[in-house]
């Protein structure tokens, strides 16, 4: 296996990197809100302590995809370490999939220990506020987890494509926030506008309508990775939902990754 | 020599930090402000704008909200709360309630403040009625939908369907059926609203929430002792009793009862007991819904 050691010298840059320390940071003040603000809430603190705790993961996890994945594999091209890298004998396909290894790696990791975390602060809530968590379910809060590992693989194999034809981190970061943002919200969107916009004062016109739906295909439905909410209500969660949202999950992230090796082995470096 | 320069300028520097934002920040209050706060964009548009983080933006509106009335407990005007204020009150709990369908607090919120204070039943009970679809393992929304009912509205037809519907969920007191029933026969209403408001007390831990309720659980218990020393003085005597005072003076009752909300009794048309701080008493009115009917 050609991959595994390219795929462990990427996790361990990237477990080196300082911004690692700063997400780190802003995830336990996040925590510590989300103890000090569940208080405030008169009785549903089971709820709104499952919510801030998984939001605290989501937001801490994007900013490792954007700030950490990215420069990861920037590094190589910016600093020119890349020729020495392909001087070796590993083909450019390997090495694309070898550095998504690794970061998926370094995400997998990384969330895990946030979630410890996040599942401490909610033990904790749970202990001192037992009577505010009536409905609530640990194997939701774990499927809730899941999932938005699954997500952030796939936006750090999305911002592999684009790295893959860019040329500098920069446009890559642009990029990929700009898919997190419509991925997130493009379900949301293509109800709004099949729906009744006049309503709320919004007119549609026919080209917006057939351009939403192009995007609705296009980019990754990321928002069907968010059961946060059912996860705070413990809510059913039907078993084909979450085995058809896996395979989504998994085959999007599989032509990603194929394309951008595909791009990337026809890239001219400067 | 150059050490105590420094440590002289980050002192001075230090101080004048202090004064420069209390003062910047006393001059901003002078600033124009945008006081329209009745606007809240569209639920539909926050949806999308939330992104994944829709339940903790549901979370921020419904605690923008608490907010909002702690700081009007502190207000000496009257009336405390303006129209405008109750309304933009009901549209950020929609659209907390819009975010996170499930979310109970806000429902509670807005029970236990917009039908009393700002008369705004109806559209408290639209909102309980989204609470209570989605909710449907929780008997507490369709129990207060019920009590609006009966309470607010006199629909006491109506006000059984929902207690009926509050005693078979999970956890709904059987007690729920038998006032239900009541309610169907339109008897005693004064004792029904007791019962009512002592179950809604019993479930509340907010003390300013459950204040509230055991003020105006003191003043129908009043009204019914009143009531029924009227019954007896009507079996006595063949006729209602010309003032409420005559209770008082043919030894029916030792005195007449304090009011908590401030007001004194009297003896309205048909021999109700009625209160004149009647704001807060039956017939159940808040000025702004006196207004509203006029």
């Amino acid at each position: 296996m050609t991959l595994w050691p390219l795929a462990l010298i990427t996790f361990k840059e990237g477990i080196r990197n300082k911004a690692l320390y700063g997400i780190t940071l802003i995830a336990l003040m996040l925590f510590g809100a989300t103890a000090l603000i569940a208080t405030m809430i008169p009785r549903e603190v089971g709820k709104v302590s499952i919510d801030m705790a998984l939001s605290t993961i989501s937001f801490t996890g994007l900013l490792l995809v954007f700030f950490v994945g990215i420069n990861l594999m920037a590094k190589d091209l910016d600093k020119r370490t890349i020729y020495t890298v392909l001087s070796r004998p590993i083909s450019r396909s390997q090495y694309i999939f070898g550095k998504f290894l690794g970061m998926a790696l370094l995400i997998i990791v990384t969330m895990s220990a946030l979630s410890l975390m996040a599942m401490s602060a909610i033990v904790l809530l749970k202990a001192t506020h037992a009577e505010y968590f009536g409905r609530f379910s640990w194997s939701l809060i774990t499927l809730a987890i899941l999932f938005n590992i699954l997500m952030l693989i796939l936006l750090s194999a999305i911002s592999f494509f684009f790295a893959s034809f860019t040329t500098s981190s920069f446009i890559t970061l642009v990029l990929t926030i700009i898919t997190y943002i419509i991925g997130q919200s493009i379900s949301s969107v293509k109800a709004l506008v099949e729906s009744s916009p006049q309503e709320i004062g919004i007119t549609v016109s026919p080209v917006t309508l057939k351009m939403v739906k192009a995007a609705y295909y296009l980019f990754p439905n990321l928002s069907l990775f968010d059961i946060k909410l059912q996860a705070a209500h413990a809510l059913t969660v039907p078993s084909s939902f979450v085995m058809w949202t896996i395979v989504y999950g998994l085959v999007y992230i599989a032509l990603a990754i194929t394309l951008a090796a595909l791009i990337f082995r026809k890239k001219e470096f400067p | 020599m150059r050490m105590l320069a420094s440590v002289i300028v980050l002192i001075l520097a230090g101080l004048l930090h202090i004064t420069s934002l209390d003062k910047a920040s006393d001059s901003y209050k002078m600033l124009p402000q945008d006081t329209d706060q009745s606007f809240v964009l569209p639920s539909a548009l926050i949806k999308i704008a939330a992104l994944e983080f829709r339940g903790l933006a549901s979370d921020v509106y419904f605690l923008n909200s608490m907010v909002f009335i702690g700081a009007t407990q502190q207000r000496k005007e009257t009336p405390r709360v303006k129209e405008w204020e109750w309304q933009w009150l009901l549209t950020v709990l929609d659209t907390a309630t819009d975010l996170d369908p499930y979310f109970f607090d806000p429902y509670y919120y807005a029970n236990a403040f917009l039908p009393w204070d700002a008369g705004m039943v109806k559209e408290t009970n639209l909102l309980l009625a989204k609470g209570s679809r989605h909710r449907d393992w929780d008997w507490m929304l369709p129990f207060f939908i019920g009590f609006n009912k009966f309470y607010f509205l006199k629909n006491d037809s109506e006000a059984a369907e929902f207690l009926m519907e509050a005693s078979r969920r999970p956890g709904g007191d059987p007690m729920l059926a038998s006032i239900a029933a009541r309610l169907a026969y339109r008897e005693n209403r004064t004792e029904t609203a007791i019962y009512f408001l002592e179950q809604t007390a019993k479930n509340t831990e907010d003390r300013n929430i459950k204040e509230r309720f055991e003020t105006r659980i003191r003043a129908l218990r009043s009204i019914l002792f009143l009531e029924s020393a009227v019954a007896e003085f009507k079996k006595k005597y063949g006729k209602i009793p010309i003032s409420i005072e005559a209770l008082v003076n043919k030894n029916l009752i030792s005195q007449l009862p304090r009011d908590p909300y401030g007001g004194t009794y009297y003896l309205a048309e048909g021999g109700k007991v009625r209160s004149t701080a009647s704001s807060e008493l039956e017939p159940y009115l808040s000025p702004v819904q006196k207004k509203i009917r006029q």
